[in-house]
């Protein structure tokens, strides 16, 4: 999974969002680090949705603007629950050999 | 839920950005603008910056890719084999054009053979390069329309890529009958690439996946299995 869907698909873990909203939540969620352009999360968005990860929740409009909220499906919640676990597991295990070594330099 | 903030815009740098956004949007297919270009534009407009009136480079280049890429993806919808018959038919249209050169850069040769070996013959083989160079044209059209037509998933589509094979098979075999030993080489062999090209089209069109994309089965209404 490439770091910019997971990170759509964790700005809409906690409910649901425009596009604008995700690309705000991106920001927050990485720090600063991922400014996610619409080019990139609107094909990022029409996969997710072909794939079922992601549905349409409702559209409003807003300003004479088309504003459509995405939400996760319970598909998508799952392979971001396994992403996020595989990414924990390989970063634990990262750390702990990182302070083995450290310690083990040390002594 | 952040809101976006209105950026400072005059309405001629809006105006003008929009149009800009519109412009780079054209390049996205049909279907995907269709469900998308509204929402994505609102969303463009809600990131400019104060007195933006252009595009940045780096979001044009983003929208850019991002055509090419939706313009690679299947519509939705629209089964494997079906989008390989789409693309079998623009291979089509560039072997036509290639067997159009073909005929044009070997028809003094096969005429001079004629003329040779068979003298009574050398107006109707010269007939026969006419026509083949009237219809190839026309041929690359036909290609060109079936694709569009299976891809717009228009009822007639499966038909004509039917009828249209039929008549290659049809031609093939008049014009390997009707000019014998003398057909030139070349010639034959892109007749035969584009007969191959249009029978596995055909067959692509007509697997049951295919059936489902041009026949929708209606709806069932009742409780799922």
């Amino acid at each position: 999974m490439q770091e910019a869907t997971f990170l759509i698909l964790t700005a809409l873990a906690s409910g649901t969002q425009h596009g604008y909203g995700i690309i705000s939540d991106v920001a927050d969620i990485s720090g600063g680090r991922v400014t996610l352009l619409a080019g990139t999360l609107y094909t990022a968005l029409e996969r997710l949705r072909a794939d079922g990860l992601i549905g349409v929740d409702r559209e409003e409009i807003v300003d004479n603007r088309l504003r459509r909220y995405y939400r996760l499906t319970p598909d998508g919640e799952k392979r971001l629950a396994a992403e996020a676990s595989r990414l924990h597991s390989h970063a634990t295990a990262a750390l702990r050999r990182l302070n083995l070594n450290l310690a083990g330099g040390a002594a | 839920m952040s809101e976006p903030e209105e950026p400072a815009l005059s309405i001629s740098e809006s105006a003008s950005l929009e149009r800009g956004y519109r412009r780079l949007l054209a390049w996205y297919p049909g279907w995907f603008r269709r469900d998308n270009e509204d929402e994505i534009l609102a969303v463009l407009m809600a990131c400019a910056q104060d007195g933006q009136a252009r595009p940045s480079r780096e979001a044009t280049l983003d929208l850019i890719k991002g055509a090419v890429r939706m313009r690679l993806r299947p519509r939705p919808g629209q089964p494997r084999a079906v989008r390989a018959a789409v693309r079998l038919m623009y291979v089509g249209a560039l072997a036509e054009l290639g067997a159009l050169f073909t005929i044009i850069m070997t028809a003094a040769g096969v005429r001079a053979a004629v003329a040779r070996s068979a003298p009574a013959s050398v107006d109707i083989m010269g007939l026969h390069i006419l026509a083949n160079e009237v219809l190839a044209p026309i041929a690359i059209v036909v290609w060109l329309v079936l694709a569009r037509m299976i891809t717009l998933r228009r009822d007639a589509a499966r038909i004509s890529v039917a009828a249209f094979f039929g008549l290659i098979t049809l031609t093939m075999l008049a014009s390997l009958s009707a000019s014998g030993p003398a057909y030139a080489m070349a010639d034959f062999t892109a007749g035969m690439v584009l007969w191959l090209i249009s029978t596995v089209s055909m067959v692509l069109v007509f697997t049951p996946a295919s059936n489902r994309y041009f026949r929708p089965e209606p709806e069932l209404v009742g409780p799922a299995g």
